[in-house]
């Protein structure tokens, strides 16, 4: 069947990523050190297992109940003072932005990192629609000045290293090269400082909003989303439908896992509860503020108990440090916004299975994701799910179907399996050097592409195990 | 389907300890004093090791001994109801704190009338005045007793940091580059209970 034509090229990706030493390099330091932050910040907690257990539970609280707490988030926000916008998708979600900017005459933006406002590729509709946007965020800056996009949920920039950025300030910046990272991380806010001091409006993700109070619940390290939602006259957020939580109460469980789970601390350096625009009397915080609740796929989700779980998704980026495949291949590999176990099961629901066909494939069901995953997402079911969409739907891959066919026929009987052993002895006397084979044909070349297969032993374990019944008892 | 009920914090034996402990490993100094009067003079005392000439402090009556005495010392009190270009002057910005959480060593800090965001965030040195009555165990504490919630309520835990450029944490990425909590230990006769 042909390729669809955007289709993802998850493997040639792979390959590239895979030669380029200096990203290879980047995440052999950052991927380990990211699994031991982790791993020691939940150690901790004795209470980790009950934690996750009720994070999943009150996730999937309100996925059951979606709308009503929506609505109930949305008359809090509207009680405050603030709007809400609804948006079906990223076109709709793109025109309510760009139209609040043009109506109040916004030239200058400010935004802090936002994974959703990259789902619905806002920068360029606010570029074309005459706005200047800044990314605060110091990965996000980076990866702005270099006109590529995040590769982590929580580390954008963490597939380049120093040297890199310090010749893009240079170039971008016109600043001398600076090479160490305070150097360089001074050169951005003095430049960023700048800009927050001159926007009129400053855009922002969300990470929970609690539908009691209608507070909106920002989480970061560096104080850039504090500057965005302070100082510029209009705030506009925007979220995922399945941001909401029920209560306050229900915060401090995500609260205490999304730290941990992201970047191993107990907190994060800081937690903006918003709840509504300025107050009489206050003279920082916006006079205005916006929220827009994004749909774009997600309600498509809810209503697909196989992967409807996936919404559970806080974004801490944890399954991706923990995965064997994304180590190695980063971010970009993945070719869209999300990467990654998490990645492999949400592009495939966003943008179809048709265009992102191999990546459900390309993970080795180690569970790793699954045992990290704080809101206890079955990720690796998911992949066998979508894989068996697949092949069903007839989007696998020619190869890849024959394969699990033949495995299909040879495991379904013990006479079968043992026909395949005996055939497979038959077989390897052709590729087998040495009681090794180095190369497989067509279709099982892949196999041995990387690396060397031992022969089947000339006894099969059955035949030995029978043949020493009673012995040595 | 029954909304679950949230796990709320463990036991704490000692929270003002477990808070100063956890503070201190998340890169703020604590400086524990016995008086108010004495944390008044401690922040003088920092001002003036730092040769501070301009500075950001909450408008609440809290904060009027201090301002009074950095007056008095020449040093210049930025209009906290004023501009945010103006308070991004300031060398420090001195604030209050409704709370702290032990678990993990934040400082909460509520925004309102005369208590800019800008105080806590613009200054490359944040000092905040405690009340050792005021630690909570943890998050779920927190969250319990911080209602009814104003325009902003913030967690501070720690200096302002990133470690996006070569994986190196690099502190003052935004916000302050230090921050101190003036922990002020004595008892509160009056308004315990």
């Amino acid at each position: 069947m042909p390729d669809h034509p955007t289709r993802i090229d998850l493997i040639r990706n792979i390959e590239r990523a895979l030669r380029d030493e200096s990203l290879q390099r980047q995440m052999g330091k950052a991927m380990p050190a990211s699994r031991r932050a982790r791993a020691d910040a939940v150690a901790e907690l004795p209470e980790w297992e009950s934690l996750r257990s009720a994070a999943a539970g009150i996730k999937d609280h309100v996925l059951a109940d979606l709308e009503k707490y929506l609505r109930q988030l949305e008359s809090q926000i509207s009680a405050l003072g603030g709007t809400v916008h609804w948006a079906f998708d990223a076109a709709e979600a793109r025109a309510i932005i760009t139209d609040l900017a043009r109506s109040r005459g916004v030239r200058r933006i400010v935004k802090s990192k936002s994974m959703t406002t990259e789902e619905i590729f806002l920068n360029p509709a606010l570029e074309a629609a005459g706005a200047r946007v800044v990314e605060t965020d110091l990965g996000e800056y980076v990866v702005q000045l270099a006109g590529e996009r995040p590769s982590h949920l929580i580390a954008p920039v963490v597939h380049k290293p120093t040297e890199e950025i310090a010749d893009l300030f240079v170039k971008k910046l016109g600043v001398p090269r600076y090479e160490r990272p305070e150097e360089l991380a001074r050169v951005a806010r003095e430049v960023l400082r700048a800009e927050f001091l001159a926007a009129e409006m400053g855009i922002t993700g969300v990470n929970f909003a609690i539908a009691e109070s209608g507070t909106l619940v920002i989480v970061e390290n560096e104080g850039n989303a504090r500057l965005t939602t302070a100082r510029p006259r209009i705030h506009v957020a925007v979220m995922g439908v399945e941001k909401v939580l029920p209560q306050l109460a229900d915060l401090s469980v995500f609260l205490r896992i999304l730290a941990r789970s992201g970047t191993g601390q107990r907190a994060s350096v800081y937690v903006s509860l918003l709840t509504g625009p300025r107050r009489a009397g206050e003279t920082d915080g916006p006079e205005e503020l916006h929220l827009i609740i994004l749909d774009n796929g997600r309600r498509r989700l809810l209503a697909d108990p196989d992967l409807r779980g996936a919404l559970r998704c806080i974004r801490c980026g944890a399954c991706q440090n923990e995965c064997p495949v994304y180590q190695h291949a980063g971010g970009h590999a993945y070719g869209s916004v999300y990467a990654g176990p998490i990645g492999a099961v949400l592009t495939p629901a966003y943008e179809g299975l048709e265009r992102a066909r191999d990546l459900p494939f390309v993970s080795t069901l180690c569970r790793a994701c699954a045992d990290v995953c704080p809101v206890k997402i079955d990720l690796p079911g998911m992949l066998v799910e979508l894989r068996a969409r697949a092949v069903r739907t007839g989007l696998a891959s020619w190869r890849d179907r024959m394969l699990v066919g033949a495995w299909t026929f040879f495991t379904r009987s013990p006479a079968r399996f043992m026909l395949a052993g005996s055939l497979g002895r038959l077989a390897q006397r052709l590729v087998a050097r040495g009681g090794k084979i180095e190369r497989l044909p067509y279709p099982l070349s892949g196999w041995t592409a990387h690396r060397t297969a031992p022969v089947l032993a000339s006894t099969p374990f059955r035949t030995w195990w029978k043949s020493r019944q009673g012995e040595g008892r | 389907m029954n909304r679950p009920v949230p796990p709320g914090d463990g036991l704490v034996d000692d929270p003002v300890a477990l808070f100063s402990e956890r503070a201190e490993q998340v890169g703020i100094s604590v400086i524990t004093v016995g008086t108010y009067d004495e944390a008044v003079e401690r922040a003088v005392a920092l001002c003036r090791e730092r040769r501070v000439q301009r500075a950001a402090l909450w408008d609440t009556p809290e904060m009027a001994p201090i301002r009074d005495r950095l007056r008095a010392e020449g040093v210049e009190i930025l209009d906290p109801r004023g501009s945010f270009e103006t308070l991004a002057g300031a060398e420090i910005g001195i604030t209050g704190a409704e709370w702290g959480v032990a678990e993990t060593g934040s400082l909460v800090l509520s925004a309102g009338p005369g208590k800019p965001q800008a105080a806590s965030l613009l200054a490359p040195l944040h000092i905040a005045v405690l009340r050792s009555d005021r630690i909570v165990p943890g998050l779920a504490t927190l969250l319990e007793r911080c209602g009814p919630l104003p325009s902003a309520l913030v967690l501070i835990t720690g200096p302002s940091r990133s470690a996006d450029i070569g994986l190196v944490p690099v502190l003052g990425a935004h916000g302050p580059t230090a921050v101190a909590v003036l922990l002020v230990a004595g008892l509160f006769l009056g308004d315990s209970g």
